[in-house]
């Protein structure tokens, strides 16, 4: 029976060269979208669909990176964990790295507040909706600041904050749902 | 219009004068279609009736098999010979289907009991395909270079394995399995040229499909898709069925009596798409039975839960696809005739339903603008699809516990690893259980394949890495590896479903089909083959020559071994040694293929603002 791993395989492809891209936390969406589109529109298997095996092969391989690729630097904390590991980062042993307790404490009680029974309309969660957001935001300026900087302890302590609050957010997403 | 033929750079430029013909088929549960692009424009094939729909009915009497009307025909004289919808059961097994009085338990697998003997439904849709080829070999006289052939969204990777197979069993080269709803999507895509967020409804004789795409730049995105692949017109009978059998008074019925039945209520489902009401006689099922009325509003209510059921699929898909709303609603499918289905569609995603193009024949359409642009000839459509796979895939991990590996609505084709390890010590061996679906327990999901993964080195509990990949092709098929990083130990398999046909089997139906035609089937075989080979070479010479530099000197030595033998090979009359040539040799080349194209990836995008460039290919 296969019990998940601990460590992880490092980078195979670096998304910011495959999408001929500075090395930067920010980058322009519309801009990677056209970037995907050119690059499916050119090395999707579709287009080698009639050309020989080696062609249909190396093809399938590529788009599937453009794809991953693509999935990464849509989603800015995947692409922060991205930019850790493709400088040789651990992400899986950042995570063990124990987390600031005040931190942790405020997740919960967000988390609490934002699931309390009959909280869609009240008050406490349009705060805790607020400040979820806004510690996002802060973890995220954190992040782009520290990587800018080279300072990847830092770096990393702020993407493990990123991982708690993309969860927190998400949170947000479910409980505000219309039943 | 004719246009000039211009060779992309670094494609190969030897064969684009020549046009290929290629079909898009639509394997329904009802009907089947075929249809295939001329001048521009498609052409949905017909009988010599006229009939462009094909009933997807194959009879196997004792007499021989006939497919389509003349074995519909059958039906009610012999309802056990007579194979209908037979796509509910393509890459089932028994257990999943529940009882049915024609099912061979006794194969080990889902098959049909008929005078010809235990039938598979994989040969039922291989004889379904034979007949459409047969079909497109009559009017067009260009041989079929391959084939589209569209599947429900909401297939799995055994129903698409399944449908693979049948083509393989009729002879036909697969292009690509399209989803239902993107090629219906395509044929409206291509017809409006309206950019934006298109919903595709998609109600067929026997499954239910939602999509949600979207087109920007001559790229067709599919956001999310869903569905349910027990959902169909057919369901929609039985409530028919159902209602006349109670306001009827029936008791139980003989299967040619059900059979009757049956026919007399798709008849009414459909005389109520204009009329308010109708009246259904029963005496010719059960003599003695007095005629029943069946008003639309009645049948809508008995229906109502059915149609709860695609909404439901609907909203999740909308959800999914994290769109607010849509652009456009297209309705695929004989059974969005209905017009409780074009009312609520309409209602929920607030659009009035495009209905322009035949419901029954915008599949078949669709699917043969995509082929056309696969086989690669040059005057095609520049557009480019960009599918998702449809559930979640996953391994079965502690507790039976399902560990999501690659989630539904990821964009195809994908590849992706996870790494696992042993949970005792001195464990050695490990135990691969690939399931596919949306749930957390194991039991609830569909079992794909089991494998094994031995000779580990014994190590405490946790110390081995097994790195598992799963790769899903364009197709939606999947491929597992697994791979111990300390040791190196291999373990790969194309997942197949214990319970469909394995490559011998297929093989052997094969050797049959040749018997039966002689020897042509394979000197056909062979030519093509050796025309395959020949272009290999051309194409890994050409690429060897304009960049020839990418490979090293041992790599550059074993391709052109490689080539050698192939060329060896092509020179001799053994088909099965040509065919692992070109495989080898195909395989060989993929590096100095890969290398190529990332060579290529700076021209794609260097210089020119990437803005304008995804505009341009508009041109």
């Amino acid at each position: 029976m296969p019990v998940a791993a601990e460590g992880f395989p490092t980078v195979a492809r670096d998304y910011f060269e495959l999408f001929q891209l500075p090395v930067e936390f920010d980058l322009d969406l519309d801009d990677l979208a056209g970037r995907f589109r050119v690059l499916q529109r050119k090395f999707h298997p579709d287009r080698f669909a009639s050309q020989g095996i080696g062609e249909r092969r190396a093809a399938a391989q590529l788009s599937a990176d453009i794809n991953s690729g693509y999935r990464v630097l849509c989603d800015p904390v995947a692409r922060a964990g991205f930019m850790l590991e493709r400088v040789g980062c651990d992400l899986k042993a950042l995570e063990r790295e124990p987390v600031d307790g005040g931190f942790l404490m405020r997740q919960i009680e967000l988390r609490e507040a934002l699931r309390a029974p009959g909280s869609s309309a009240a008050e406490p969660r349009a705060q805790a909706v607020a400040e979820a957001k806004a510690l996002m935001e802060a973890a995220l300026a954190g992040f782009r600041a520290a990587i800018g900087e080279d300072d990847l302890t830092a770096a990393g302590g702020f993407y493990v904050q990123l991982l708690y609050l993309k969860k927190l957010n998400a949170e947000v997403a479910v409980t505000s749902e219309p039943v | 219009m004719v246009l000039l033929q211009i060779a992309e750079p670094g494609a190969a430029p030897e064969h684009t004068a020549e046009r290929k013909l290629a079909l898009g088929i639509d394997l329904g549960t009802t009907n089947s279609l075929v249809a295939y692009v001329e001048n521009g424009a498609v052409v949905v094939l017909r009988d010599e009736e006229g009939s462009a729909c094909l009933p997807s009915v194959v009879h196997y009497g004792a007499e021989g098999v006939l497919v389509g009307k003349p074995a519909e025909a059958l039906a009610l004289a012999a309802p056990k010979d007579t194979i209908a919808s037979a796509k509910r059961y393509l890459g089932r097994d028994e257990a999943e289907m529940g009882e049915t009085d024609y099912v061979d338990l006794e194969a080990g697998r889902l098959a049909f009991v008929t005078s010809q003997g235990s039938v598979t439904p994989v040969e039922v849709a291989a004889a379904l395909l034979q007949a459409l080829r047969e079909r497109a070999e009559a009017a067009v006289s260009l041989p079929i270079s391959g084939v589209v052939i569209t599947v429900p969204a909401y297939f799995d990777d055994a129903q698409r394995l399944a449908t693979r197979q049948a083509a393989e069993l009729s002879g036909l080269n697969v292009l690509r399995l399209l989803n239902e709803p993107t090629s219906a999507a395509i044929a409206y895509g291509l017809d409006s040229r309206e950019e934006g967020v298109i919903a595709v409804y998609d109600l067929g004789g026997g499954t239910f499909d939602i999509s949600i795409l979207r087109l920007e730049r001559g790229v067709f995105e599919v956001l999310a898709t869903g569905g349910d692949s027990a959902l169909g017109g057919d369901d929609f009978d039985k409530q028919l069925v159902a209602l006349l059998t109670e306001e009827g008074g029936l008791g139980k019925l003989d299967p040619s009596q059900a059979r009757q039945l049956l026919q007399k209520a798709r008849a009414a489902k459909e005389a109520l798409t204009d009329a308010n009401e109708v009246t259904v006689a029963l005496d010719s099922v059960v003599p003695g039975t007095a005629s029943v009325t069946v008003s639309r509003e009645l049948f809508n209510e008995r229906c109502a839960p059915l149609v709860e059921r695609s909404l439901d699929a609907c909203r999740q898909c909308l959800a999914d696809a994290g769109v607010a709303g849509v652009d456009q609603v297209v309705l695929v499918g004989g059974s969005t005739r209905m017009p409780i289905i074009s009312k609520v569609v309409g209602e929920v995603f607030g659009r009035k339903p495009l209905d322009s193009i035949d419901p029954d024949q915008v599949v078949a359409m669709g699917a043969a603008r995509q082929a056309d642009l696969l086989v690669g000839n040059r005057d095609a459509e520049d557009l480019l699809l960009l599918d998702v796979i449809p559930l979640s895939l996953g391994v079965e991990t502690y507790g039976g516990l399902v560990e999501r590996i690659v989630p539904r609505n990821t964009t195809i084709p994908v590849a992706r690893a996870q790494e696992f390890t042993t949970a005792r010590d001195g464990q050695t061996g490990l135990v691969v259980h690939v399931v596919q679906g949306e749930r957390e327990q194991v039991g609830d999901c569909r079992s794909l394949a089991t494998f094994e993964l031995n000779g580990i080195p014994p190590m405490v509990a946790g110390a081995a890495r097994i790195e598992v990949t799963f790769r899903v092709d364009a197709d939606g098929l999947l491929e597992v590896a697994a791979r111990e990083a300390t040791t190196n130990a291999v373990a790969h398999v194309v997942v197949k479903p214990a319970f469909g046909l394995d490559d011998d089997e297929i093989a052997a139906m094969l050797r049959a089909g040749y018997e039966h035609a002689a020897d042509d089937m394979r000197a056909r075989q062979l030519t093509e083959a050796r025309v395959e080979a020949e272009q290999l070479i051309a194409g890994i010479e050409s690429a060897l020559a304009a960049d020839g530099d990418l490979l090293d000197e041992k790599e550059r030595h074993q391709l052109q071994a490689a080539m050698t033998q192939l060329g060896a090979a092509a020179e001799g009359a053994d088909i099965e040694r040509l065919r692992e040539a070109i495989e080898v040799t195909g395989e060989a080349s993929a590096t100095l293929a890969a290398r190529r194209m990332d060579r290529s990836i700076k021209d794609a995008l260097g210089g020119v603002a990437v803005a304008a460039l995804a505009g341009d290919s508009e041109l």
